[in-house]
């Protein structure tokens, strides 16, 4: 178990690396999804469920969900700024 | 110069987190101490709140006018984003995705519906709660936009009905604490009102209730945020 945990801190690091360091938004959003996932496991190691649960649903479900449509809805005043240009 | 901030950034970050961890050593450990919290929670709170959850009962029971103030900042910030974001339009969106994830969608929506009614209800016996199961509540509501496209469920369940729903776990819960003055003197202490043995679904006195105020509440909130930000989007959409 101590194993694990320690393979899931390292994990918990290089999401959390991965997330800042691409340009592209939509890979940091999945990568932060993969971190919360990573996260409630941890957060069950250390016998908490509560917290773990509300991590799952929030973390990996709903921030993903919310990202994304904030990513679409920017992309669409872009994609209107461009077409009112030409 | 960014290569000196990287680094930088990178140093600073480690110095604090070795004074973080040089701080966790310095906490006293609650187990040493006769009177502390711990002990008090550990060995009356079943007798004093019927709850078997101990995370449940200190949120809904020691510490409910705490729980009453996040769900006033969770109010707060639906009311603000509704007043930015919100249209007057309908929200015209694209048929959503292919039939096969239409037809798996509806087959899991009861039993997705079931676990968060289960978590909500289950919240003084077992994890989770009211906010957990709330949250699944408006993310049944979330994938559905995605799924069937944004009109199915925004004709079905109009924002008027999700804002009824909201308001009425807030006065559910704010209801209880009133009713708590007048049964026994102090705002949102517990009133027996279900009080079989610990264990059993009908336990725990007014912790269900608040659970269903909130999970109602936290559920109707979020599918409130979700539907007013998408609906600039599809009003942008539908102009082009």
């Amino acid at each position: 178990m101590i194993i694990l945990k320690y393979l899931l801190l390292i994990f918990l690091g290089v999401t959390a690396y991965l997330a800042i360091s691409f340009k592209e938004i939509l890979i940091s959003i999945i990568f932060l999804s993969i971190f919360s996932i990573v996260l409630t496991a941890l957060y069950l190691i250390h016998n908490a469920p509560d917290v773990a649960l509300a991590e799952a649903v929030i973390g990996a479900g709903l921030n993903t969900a919310i990202f994304m449509t904030v990513i679409s809805q920017i992309r669409a005043d872009e994609d209107c700024h461009c077409r009112k240009d030409d | 110069m960014s290569r000196i901030k990287h680094i930088s950034i990178v140093i600073i970050l480690a110095f604090l987190g070795l004074i973080m961890l040089l701080d966790l050593n310095k906490i006293p450990n609650q187990f040493e101490y006769a009177n502390s919290i711990y002990h008090h929670i550990t060995n009356n709170a079943v007798g004093e709140t019927g709850s078997l959850n101990f995370v449940t009962a200190i949120l809904y029971d020691y510490r409910a006018y705490d729980s009453m103030g996040e769900s006033t900042i969770i109010f707060g910030a639906v009311s603000g984003i509704v007043l930015l974001l919100s249209r007057k339009t309908l929200p015209v969106s694209s048929h959503g995705l292919s039939f096969i994830v239409k037809r798996t969608y509806g087959m899991l929506t009861p039993f997705i519906f079931l676990f968060s009614v289960y978590i909500i209800a289950h919240g003084h016996l077992s994890p989770g709660g009211g906010f957990q199961g709330g949250v699944i509540l408006g993310a049944i509501s979330i994938i559905f936009s995605i799924v069937y496209g944004s009109e199915f469920d925004y004709k079905r369940y109009t924002p008027t009905t999700k804002t009824l729903l909201e308001t009425s776990g807030a006065l559910l819960f704010i209801g209880i604490g009133l009713i708590g003055i007048i049964y026994s003197g102090s705002f949102l202490s517990n009133l027996n009102i279900l009080n079989s043995e610990p264990g059993s679904l009908l336990s725990a006195g007014s912790i269900p209730f608040i659970n269903l105020g909130i999970g109602f509440k936290i559920g109707a909130g979020l599918a409130i945020i979700f539907y007013s930000m998408i609906q600039k989007t599809f009003k942008e959409e539908a102009s082009l």
